[in-house]
Formats: C-alpha cells, sequence, structure tokens
C-alpha cells in the first residue's frame, strides 16, 4: 500500500521545481524589469523613456518617442531627400544583423536540408546527427575559432601568405558576425527543413505524378507546402537567437559593431544597471514578443504527421558520371562551402592551439592549462581552475536540471492545463537571454534578498549553478517529454493495478524506460552548462567561479600573452573536446531537439 | 457476498457521458463479460472497477466493500489487450513485480509463487527471457500469471485475446476460462467479440452506449434478446420491424423492404407466438438456424436464394422475401438455388415492442 509520503512526492515535486524556477528564473527575471519600471517603490516609465528617446538606442526611431507630432513631415522630408541612409541605433542595428544572418543561415542551410532529405552517401546518418552540435558547441568557442581562422595570424592568413598573398582582415566586422551565426544556425535551418521533407509522403507526389504533374509541378504543389511552415519556423527561429546573441558579437564585433545584448553586459560593467534594466527590459519584450509568434506559429503546424514512406534518395556519386551532372557538381561545391565554413574554424582551433605564431609544432600552450601559475601571469583567470569549476557546475546543473526537466516532462505530458504551463514554463528560457538572466540572479541571488528580515545571498559559485540550471532543464524536458509521451499508460497502469503507488510506478517502470532519453537530457544539460558564458560572464567573480569560457573571453582579450592564440586555442579544444564527448552522449542515446 | 458491484456509476470526459448510470452485479467466482462494440463503454466500466477511471457519480464495490481508493489500494488484477509486460523486466521480474507491493496468498514465499504462477501458465521454462522474446501467446500467458499472482479479489481483463490470431484466440480463452474456475476468481471479462463473450462466460453484459442493454446467461442472451440492439449484437440474426395487426392469432405485419412497415395485404404477415396490443409497433427477430428448408409443418415463407456462402459444415444463404434479404442456415448435401420454401415455428420468432 501506497504510503502518505509516497503519494505526496509528486506534488511535493511540482511544488519545489516552481520554486527553483522562482528562484533561478522568475524571481531574478522579474527583478530586472522592475528596476526598469520602479523608482523607490513607484512605477515611473523614466528609464524606459530614456532608452527609447536616445537616438544612440532607438535611432531615428526616437522621433516617436521624442516627437511624435513631427515623425510624418520627418518621413516626407526624408522620402523627398530621395532616401538618405538613415541611423538605426542600437535596437535597429541588433535587428538588422539578425535579419542578415537569418538570411545567411538559411542560404547556407537550405541547401543541406535538400541534400540530406534527397541523398544518399555515406556519411549521410552522421551529417544529419551533426546538425544538432551548434546547440552543445559553446559560442564563445566558436568565436575563437573563427578568431583562429581569420584573425591576423589565423589559418587562412597563415595559408595566403605561403602563396605570396594577405594579410586580409576579415575579423571585427558585420560580415565575421553573420558568418559566425550562420555556422550557428544554418545547421537548425537544415535539421528542421530536413525532417519536413523527410515526412513527405511519396505516395502524394506519386499521386500527383499520376494525375498529370510534372516533377516541378508535383514539387510546388506537394513538397513545399510541408517545408514552408518548418523553414518558417527555423528563421523565426534563427531570428530570435540572432537578436539575442552575446559572446559572437563581443568577441567578433566588439563595441563598434555593439548589439543590445552586449550593450547591457556593458552597462553592467559600468555599473549603469538601471540603463542596463531598461535596455534588457524592451529587449526581452521584443523576444518574448517574437518567440510568442513563434509558438502560435508551430502549434497550428502540429499534426501534419509524417505517416507513410519518405521520398526515396537518390545516390550522391555515380563514379565518373558524377562530375557530368550539374546538380551533383552544384551539391559537392556545396559540400566545399560547408567544409570550409563548418570545419574550417574548428580545424583553425586545433591547429593553432598546437603550433607557434612562426609555424613549429609546440605543446606549451596544454603544458600552460596545467600549470599552476601565478594568478598575474593571466590576469584573474587561472586556466585549470576554470576547467575544474566548468566540471563541477557542470555536475551541479545535472543535479537541479534533471529532477526539474523529469517533473516538467511529467506535468507536460500529462495534458491539460498542467502541460500548457509547462508548455509557457520551457519557453520563457527561449526568450529571455543568459546575460537578462545573469544581471537578475546578480540582483537577487548575489547582492541577497531580503526574506521576513533576513537577507539571503548565494555565493557566485550558486548562482552561476542557478543560471545554468535555468538554461538547460528545457533541454532535459525536451527530450524526456517525448519519450514518456510515447510510452503506453498501460506499462503504469499495470504496475498501479500491481500494488504500485504513482510514484513507484514511475521509479520502477516509466523512468527506467525513459533512461536513454533522461541520459540524452543530461548530456544536453551538462554542455550548456559547460559551454554557457552570457550569464556566467556576469556573475563570476574571482577565482572561485570562472568556468572555462570566461577564461576563454580572458584569454583572447588579453594582449600581455602576446600576438599568439595558443591558451584561448588550448582551452577551446578542451571545450570542443567536453562538447564533443557530450554530443557522442546524445547521439548514441537518441537526444533529440526541437524547440 | 457480490465480486463487485458497480451502484449507478456514471462516467464521463469532458462533458461525454461514456457510462450512463450503470448497475451490476457480479457474483463472487462468476465468469462475467461485458460485449459490446467499440466505444460502448464496456472498457470505461472495467477501468472504474480498477481504479483508473473516477466515477462523477455511483460507487463501486469489491467483495462488499466501496473502492474509492487509487488502483494500487484496491486489490485488482488488469490484463491489458496489449500485454503491458515492463520490456525491461525478465517473464519472472514482471511476474513477480506485484509481490513487492502485496504479500503472496496463502503461506508460499513470493519466489515460490512466483514460479506457480508460472507452471500454471505452462511458462515456467521461460522466466528469464526477455517479454520481447516471446511470441503473442506467451505473453498474454505471462501477463496473466502477472495479474494472478498477488492473489487478487477480482481479475479484470480487457480484450486480452484480440492482439492474437483467431486459432490461438480459441485455445487461449479455453486456457482462461480452466485458470479461472480452477481458482474461482471472480472475474470481469472485456470484449468486443460476442462468439467469444458467449463461449467463455457465465454471464454477459451486452453494452451499448454507456447502458447495460441485458445481463443474463449466454444462452437467455442469444436466444431471448430483451432489446432489438441484443438481438442484432449477439448472432447472426433477422432483425424486421413491424406491426401487430392481431392479437388473436398472434400476428405482426413486416411489411414490404426494410423500414415501411406499412400493413399490406397480408403477404408479409408472420405467425408469431405472443404479441403486445394490437397496432403497436414492433421488431421480429428470427435466427438464420430457426429456418428449415422445405418444411411445411408450421409457418413458411416464400423466398429466392441470392448469395450463397458454403460454410463448411452448413451453407449460408442470402433470401430475397418481399423486399427484405433473410439469412438462412442450411444444412444440405448441395447449395441450395432459386425458390425455397423456408419453414419456421411461430415460437422461434422474438417479438419486441419498439423503443
Amino acid at each position: 500500500m501506497a504510503t502518505r509520503a509516497e503519494r505526496l512526492a509528486l506534488p511535493a515535486g511540482v511544488a519545489a521545481t516552481l520554486g527553483v524556477l522562482l528562484v533561478v528564473f522568475y524571481v531574478p527575471v522579474g527583478s530586472v524589469f522592475a528596476q526598469a519600471v520602479l523608482a523607490a517603490g513607484r512605477p515611473t516609465l523614466g528609464p524606459l523613456l530614456a532608452v527609447l528617446s536616445d537616438p544612440f538606442y532607438t535611432g531615428v526611431a526616437h522621433h516617436l518617442v521624442v516627437d511624435p507630432l513631427g515623425v510624418p513631415a520627418g518621413v516626407v522630408d526624408w522620402i523627398t531627400a530621395g532616401f538618405p541612409s538613415i541611423r538605426l541605433g542600437l535596437f535597429g542595428f541588433t535587428a538588422y544583423q539578425a535579419a542578415l544572418s537569418t538570411v545567411a543561415s538559411v542560404l547556407l542551410g537550405l541547401p543541406g536540408a535538400y541534400v540530406l532529405a534527397r541523398y544518399e552517401f555515406r556519411g549521410r546518418r552522421l551529417l544529419r546527427s551533426l546538425t544538432i552540435v551548434p546547440f552543445v558547441l559553446p559560442a564563445i568557442m566558436v568565436a575563437v575559432g573563427f578568431v583562429a581562422m581569420f584573425g591576423r595570424t589565423g589559418l587562412l592568413n597563415d595559408l595566403l601568405a605561403l602563396v605570396g598573398l594577405g594579410p586580409v582582415s576579415v575579423l571585427y566586422s558585420l560580415e565575421a558576425i553573420v558568418l559566425a551565426h550562420a555556422f550557428y544556425n544554418a545547421p537548425l535551418v537544415t535539421r528542421l527543413v530536413t525532417t519536413a521533407w523527410e515526412s513527405v509522403d511519396r505516395r502524394q507526389v506519386e499521386s500527383a505524378r499520376a494525375m498529370g504533374a510534372s516533377p516541378l509541378q508535383a514539387f510546388r504543389d506537394v513538397v513545399v507546402p510541408t517545408l514552408r511552415p518548418a523553414l518558417l519556423t527555423a528563421a523565426l527561429l534563427t531570428f530570435v537567437f540572432t537578436f539575442l546573441s552575446f559572446p559572437i558579437v563581443l568577441k567578433l564585433g566588439g563595441l563598434e559593431l555593439a548589439t543590445v545584448e552586449v550593450w547591457v553586459y556593458d552597462r553592467v560593467q559600468a555599473l549603469d544597471l538601471t540603463t542596463a534594466a531598461a535596455l534588457a527590459t524592451l529587449e526581452t519584450g521584443l523576444s518574448l514578443g517574437l518567440t510568442y509568434l513563434y509558438l502560435r506559429y508551430e502549434a497550428r503546424q502540429r499534426g501534419a504527421s509524417g505517416a507513410g514512406q519518405s521520398l526515396a534518395r537518390k545516390p550522391l556519386t555515380v563514379g565518373w558520371r558524377t562530375l557530368t551532372s550539374p546538380t551533383r557538381v552544384t551539391v559537392l561545391a556545396y559540400g566545399l562551402v560547408v567544409t570550409v565554413v563548418f570545419v574550417g574554424p574548428l580545424a583553425s582551433l586545433l591547429i593553432e592551439s598546437v603550433t607557434t605564431p612562426d609555424g613549429t609544432l609546440t605543446t606549451a600552450y596544454y603544458e600552460f592549462l596545467l600549470a599552476q601559475q601565478a594568478s598575474e601571469a593571466v590576469g584573474t583567470a587561472r586556466p585549470l581552475p576554470a576547467i575544474v569549476n566548468s566540471l563541477v557546475f557542470g555536475a551541479g546543473t545535472l543535479v537541479l536540471a534533471v529532477p526539474m526537466g523529469v517533473v516538467v516532462a511529467l506535468v507536460a505530458t500529462r495534458g491539460g492545463r498542467g502541460s500548457r504551463l509547462a508548455e509557457a514554463l520551457l519557453s520563457a528560457p527561449l526568450a529571455v537571454s543568459g546575460i537578462v538572466v545573469g544581471l537578475g540572479l546578480l540582483q537577487t541571488a548575489v547582492f541577497g534578498t531580503v526574506v521576513f528580515g533576513y537577507r539571503l545571498t548565494a555565493a557566485g559559485p550558486v548562482a552561476v549553478v542557478f543560471a545554468h540550471a535555468a538554461a538547460a532543464y528545457p533541454f532535459v524536458t525536451r527530450n524526456v517529454a517525448p519519450a514518456l509521451g510515447g510510452l503506453d499508460p498501460r506499462f503504469r497502469e499495470a504496475a498501479r493495478a500491481l500494488g504500485a503507488s504513482r510514484l513507484r510506478a514511475l521509479l520502477d517502470v516509466e523512468l527506467p524506460l525513459v533512461a536513454a532519453a533522461v541520459l540524452a537530457g543530461a548530456a544536453f544539460a551538462f554542455a550548456i552548462s559547460v559551454g554557457e558564458f552570457d550569464s556566467t560572464v556576469l556573475l563570476a567573480e574571482g577565482v572561485d567561479s570562472y568556468t572555462m569560457p570566461v577564461a576563454l573571453d580572458r584569454y583572447v582579450g588579453n594582449r600581455s600573452l602576446g600576438p599568439s592564440l595558443g591558451p584561448a586555442t588550448a582551452m577551446g579544444t578542451v571545450l570542443l573536446a567536453i562538447t564533443g564527448l557530450s554530443f557522442v552522449a546524445i547521439d548514441r542515446l537518441g537526444g533529440r531537439w526541437a524547440p | 457476498m457480490s465480486g463487485v458491484r458497480l451502484r449507478d456509476v456514471t462516467v464521463s470526459f469532458d462533458g461525454v457521458t461514456a457510462l450512463d448510470d450503470v448497475s451490476l452485479t457480479v457474483e463472487e467466482g462468476e465468469f462475467f463479460t461485458l460485449v459490446g462494440p467499440s466505444g460502448c463503454g464496456k472498457t470505461t466500466t472495467l477501468r472504474a472497477i480498477a481504479g483508473f477511471e473516477q466515477p462523477d457519480a455511483g460507487t463501486v464495490e469489491i467483495r462488499g466493500e466501496v473502492a474509492d481508493g487509487p488502483p494500487e489500494e484496491r486489490n485488482v488484477g488488469v490484463v491489458f489487450q496489449d500485454y503491458a509486460l515492463f520490456p525491461h523486466m525478465s517473464v519472472r521480474e514482471n511476474v513477480a513485480y506485484g509481490l513487492r507491493y502485496r504479500d503472496p496468498p496463502g503461506d508460499a514465499s513470493p519466489a515460490a509463487r512466483v514460479e506457480d504462477l508460472l507452471d500454471l501458465v505452462d511458462m515456467a521454462e521461460m522466466g528469464d527471457r526477455e517479454p520481447a522474446a516471446l511470441s503473442g501467446g506467451q505473453r498474454q500467458r505471462v501477463a496473466l500469471a502477472r495479474a494472478l499472482a498477488p492473489g487478487p479479489d477480482v481479475l479484470l481483463l480487457d480484450e486480452p485475446l484480440s492482439a492474437l490470431d483467431a486459432q490461438l484466440r480459441e485455445r487461449l480463452r479455453v486456457v482462461i476460462r480452466e485458470i479461472q474456475r480452477d481458482l474461482g476468481i471472480t472475474t470481469v471479462y472485456v470484449t468486443h467479440d460476442q462468439t467469444e463473450a458467449l463461449a467463455i462466460s457465465d454471464r454477459v453484459a451486452v453494452v451499448n452506449g454507456g447502458r447495460v442493454e441485458q445481463v443474463a446467461t449466454p444462452e437467455t442472451v442469444y436466444r431471448e434478446p430483451a432489446t432489438r440492439f441484443v438481438a442484432e449484437f449477439v448472432g447472426d440474426n433477422n432483425v424486421l420491424d413491424g406491426t401487430v395487426v392481431s392479437t388473436d392469432p398472434p400476428r405482426v405485419d413486416v411489411g414490404d423492404g426494410p423500414g415501411t412497415a406499412t400493413a399490406g395485404n397480408g403477404e408479409t404477415v408472420l405467425p408469431v407466438a405472443a404479441v403486445p396490443a394490437e397496432g403497436r409497433a414492433v421488431t421480429a427477430s428470427i435466427r438464420p438456424e430457426a429456418f428449415r428448408l422445405g418444411d411445411e409443418s408450421a409457418a413458411t415463407l416464400s423466398a429466392t436464394v441470392s448469395t450463397t456462402e458454403f460454410m463448411g459444415d452448413s451453407y449460408r444463404l442470402h433470401c430475397d422475401w418481399r423486399g427484405h434479404t433473410l439469412l438462412v442456415t442450411a444444412a444440405a448435401a448441395r447449395a441450395p438455388t432459386g425458390e425455397v420454401t423456408l419453414g419456421f415455428d411461430p415460437a422461434a420468432v422474438t417479438v419486441l415492442e419498439a423503443q
């Protein structure tokens, strides 16, 4: 017979999860919003209006706030002047680079979906799995990889120098940011569109053909309507992600090409917390709106099931005749571009980590990672503690995020009001940037919160784990919920009828059957934690809470280390190895990520 | 003391009533079957007994005690259609699972109880296998052993055989019936297959649209259906709408063609055994095997054979008669064709007042 404690265990788990979410996410984020709209406990629009009316932030749109009545005349003047270029401001530039990045990601990713869905070749399955990799690759590491490839002493210029060309400067430009964002998000486009393409029932295409449609007409009438929602979904997500992108813009753009996210970080560093909060509030409002649109759109697309047989794949290579087929040659050329864009930065990272600037092999950078040198040598970021911290925080994140993720998955699969609540809980972290969470935790947890007269504070490391758990638990849920939902409810009922309480049925039967999904979610959570930069860089204080990504940031920016990227690339390679292992674990365990 | 009793049980899902004020009594040790078309509420009834569904109104009693707790607090054994064996446990671990939470009946140790049950279902050699390595029939027997291991008060079987092929189904239902009789366990069995229901049960409840149409022995349900639905659902039958045209002698006019039921010129008047008052709308039903080909000793019809089906031990004839198609079972050596005379005993015609 079930004990009382067992019967209360699940509601208690739900309550505990909500409590933790409040502490690690909602209260911190709420405190940021509060700072933007409250002054001494009274509502105020001051900070928000200050941002909106400053052309530095809103560009030409600041007239809407400052002088709304003059706007029509201004527009007329602009038209009669022959459309001179207008000032975008910080928000305008952020949206502009996000739009460019979205276009680039679609251009780079869409052909990939075509190749993966329509051609058969050795390594196709592996490539398909690899499209999940960007979700586990730390952005700061990718930024370092881009510096290693395109920087002044990078692989590209080294190669150009061999043939007497160069040097070229690609870094610190909008192009570099857009390319790095495409590196990140094109695989997402590929992944979502490939899945949609594979869900096209070949019998539908064959029916269209049998009724007289040409291959192109059948493609337009049957395949395109299936691909369009997936493509729009991917584009919308890419826009949200690149709108909120932080380390890539910080490292490849710098403050000259700052986005809202980078500027929030800058304001926090300058202790101008009110402006930071106002910026964060406006930014989050925009991304929440976009995420809401995305969710509404996605909900309408659901139910387009992929029953039936997928379209047959053609062999990609057909011996020497491959070169006589224009489409196949185009595909191979595309493959070359993909190799340069995706393999290039990671390979550069590896190569730069074992070569000196003059091209000789060295292990000095890895020795540097292991050496317990004086902290003065590299500022305050010593390498070994950073590696240890990252692993410890990763473990701490698992302790929090795995139970939370499983509990939310349970609520989500139960259906009804609970599942809508769970959906809302899961979507919020998508729309709130790591910087905002970090800023909120700084204000609530690190600086302390007064509860019933006691000031509760959390040490830096604890706040870091909080931030990581908030970012990581949705990945656990996204993996576990489909597995739980796919389980025959009869398993649970059979256990209950045999005398198991709800909790025992979960522990004895359901969780063992979805163990692979829980582990895949845990591997995701670990990778997210190890790679997390945005909130960690705000919360890390001193040697106690530096992580690998934060150390990486310091090394890239530290001129005292000389022109060599060595220490940064060596650290980046360690990060790559850890996240690579996580990917292997996720892939082996059948992990998935559908936003 | 009854084994299971439902009193005025109503269950609804999102405002749709699945069970409408159902009352049933299953006697201790009885093999009781709920039969009906899909969606009729038979599985919901079973799930209400097991505790998987909470009634909106009414009570479930097991062995005279009100059962309103969760499933683990009701001493029931459940066998599902798709077995629901735990795939991550061996056959033995599956059967032993219920003994983690309940003591085996009698003085047997849990381990001995498991072996006894495996023996009972003839799976003693298979204890270490994984469920995935078993055939459908073997899985079903393990599921039965698992449900019985803790010595439940009631055994609930939800379409336990419908995933199996026809031959195996007939063999296993005998196995289930024999085990049930040996253990004397109160059993509620759910099936959509009326043949299975008639073959296996002490009593049958025919369920339709969330209501119980008739509860009786298989023989009574077959021979004396209480409602038009039971007459049509249980076994092959010829069900004709008509009107009482005379009470002495009792006569029903079934009209020309289905649904017309017009009092005609006497050509479509059937002699029957008993009728309600004159002018009442009724349905008259007569089983295919109640017709005797060429027998003119009692009442007769003249019909034309349109299609014959050879059934092995007999022929099944589809006969045209005044716009109706009558099913007739004929034990003849050769397929009858053309005009036939169908003799029948008026007492074999069941007359029900139209609802």
